[in-house]
């Protein structure tokens, strides 16, 4: 079960979901992906479409206006 | 791979993050009660969908919703709240204890603030799922118009949403294409908005239509609109769509413990209480004229006061009214009434007499009547004898014999 950083760092949408999407299909079933943003509009649609397909999410907010959304590849 | 969660205890948990939870927050906080507030992905909640509020009072600039709603989360974090983004998954709210679980933490509540709101209504129109979020279909014109820099998108709506939202979105789009269910000329937003749409040159509007289906290879490139009238279908190219046809409330994970009405909404009285004693609901969530930032905040405020309130009387209830160590002697009153005034001079002397045998409160109801809810009388005034920490008796007339008898 690894871990891996993905860094969208100043990035807008729709950059941080497609990024996190291609990302995701590398990894395996437990693995977790770790998309960090602080664009705003991708606190909307990178959470969902993460639960959407049924992973578990939680977002850690690290800094004002900085995320790091936690993805667990479940299944 | 089941891994033990996390138990934790708050005096209240708010789930959700709009400005209705956000206020919420804010008194509870103040009113120093231990409170989380749970938002599944950005705190500000649908506000954060909305390029310019410019009936906010105080707001004189119409800043991005998200602006207003930071400077809430920021009052709220200096309050002492504890923020948590993630998502609930499931909730017991029928018991003393409100149990409310995410996929790694288990919290303990003595009070639970329903504030989820709404989600923006598809169309369900053929292929939809298949073009959601980032592959076409948007309800975010602030999230995605800059990426609809010279593009040609489609609106589908003509609510005040719709057209404010069609409207930024032809500061970048090229061309903006609105979709209107309702005959040439009539729309469901504000008569501001519309005049100033019909006269925007971006602006195209294809009346009596909706959504028939939507085409196009990976990513969204036709929408389908089918006029209600003649049936005649009309394919319209465009780069992508954006829905804005209202909201549907996020109740699912309240379904089977709390009422709900026909729309899926949560009925609440006037203090926000649901039917389960200890939750309340406000915001988009309950059924309510009107859902604005101005209203959901005056939600929050109601129910983060009710539940202070709630938790203090329910400490009273448990630990002095219902106390074990003597026979027990609550009066309930209502201070205005005269008769039920004068009648405190006979508790006072029963008092005497018994010198210490028996404890004594007394409650008046004319500010809050929880603690006559509590103990479930049909009528104020009214005398309560308790034995060993249970009632044993309920006299509802003024009468100090009958008292004395049930000592």
């Amino acid at each position: 079960m690894k871990e891996v950083m993905l860094d969208c760092y100043g990035e807008a949408c729709p950059v941080p979901l497609v990024k996190a999407q291609n990302k995701i299909k590398e990894l395996e079933v437990g693995d977790v992906l770790i998309v960090q943003i602080d664009h705003s509009c991708a606190m909307k649609n990178v959470p969902e479409w993460a639960r959407k397909e049924g992973y578990n999410v939680e977002v850690e907010e690290i800094d004002d206006g900085e995320w790091e959304v936690i993805i667990e590849k479940s299944k | 791979m089941a891994r033990e969660k996390k138990v934790e205890h708050y005096d209240v948990v708010i789930i959700g993050g709009g400005p209705a939870g956000l206020s919420a927050a804010i008194y509870t906080g103040r009113a120093r009660l231990k409170t989380l507030l749970l938002e599944k992905s950005l705190i500000g909640g649908l506000a954060t969908y909305t390029n310019e509020i410019a009936n906010y009072p105080g707001f004189p600039t119409a800043p991005k919703g998200e602006a207003i709603t930071n400077l809430m989360k920021d009052q709220a974090k200096s309050m002492g709240v504890d923020f948590k983004l993630t998502a609930v998954s499931t909730v017991d709210l029928t018991g003393e204890e409100k149990i409310v679980e995410t996929f790694r933490n288990k919290y303990i509540a003595k009070s639970v603030i329903i504030a989820t709101g709404g989600r923006p209504r598809t169309t369900g129109a053929e292929n939809e799922e298949k073009y959601l979020f980032d592959k076409g279909i948007s309800f975010c014109a602030t999230c995605d118009a800059a990426a609809n820099t010279d593009k040609t998108v489609v609106v589908i709506g003509s609510g005040d949403a719709a057209i404010e939202e069609g409207m930024f979105l032809t500061r970048f789009a090229k061309k903006v294409i609105v979709s209107v269910m309702h005959d040439e000329g009539i729309m469901d937003c504000n008569e501001i908005a519309k005049e100033a749409a019909l006269a925007n040159d971006k602006m195209e509007f294809v009346w009596n239509t909706v959504v028939s289906r939507f085409e196009g290879e990976e990513h969204l490139d036709t929408v389908v609109l089918k006029n209600i009238k003649s049936g005649e279908e009309i394919p319209v190219k465009c780069d992508n769509c954006f829905e804005f046809i209202g909201y549907l409330p996020n109740t699912e994970l309240f379904e089977g413990q709390l009422d709900l009405t026909r729309q899926k909404y949560i009925p609440v009285n006037d203090k926000k209480e649901t039917k389960l004693e200890g939750v309340f609901a406000i915001g988009d969530v309950t059924e309510k004229w009107l859902k604005q930032i101005a209203t959901a905040v005056g939600d929050g405020a109601i129910a983060g006061t009710a539940a202070e309130k709630y938790i203090a009387e329910k400490e009273i209830f448990e630990n002095k009214i219902m106390q074990s160590e003597k026979p027990g002697l609550v009066y309930v009153y209502n201070a205005i009434d005269a008769p039920s005034r004068e009648f405190l001079g006979t508790i006072e002397k029963i008092e005497k007499e018994q010198a210490g045998a028996i404890c004594v409160n007394r409650i008046d109801t004319y500010k809050s009547n929880g603690l006559a809810v509590m103990l479930k009388l049909d009528q104020v005034p009214a005398i309560v004898i308790t034995r060993e920490g249970k009632i044993t008796e309920k006299i509802y007339t003024l009468d100090e014999a009958a008292i004395k008898k049930a000592l």
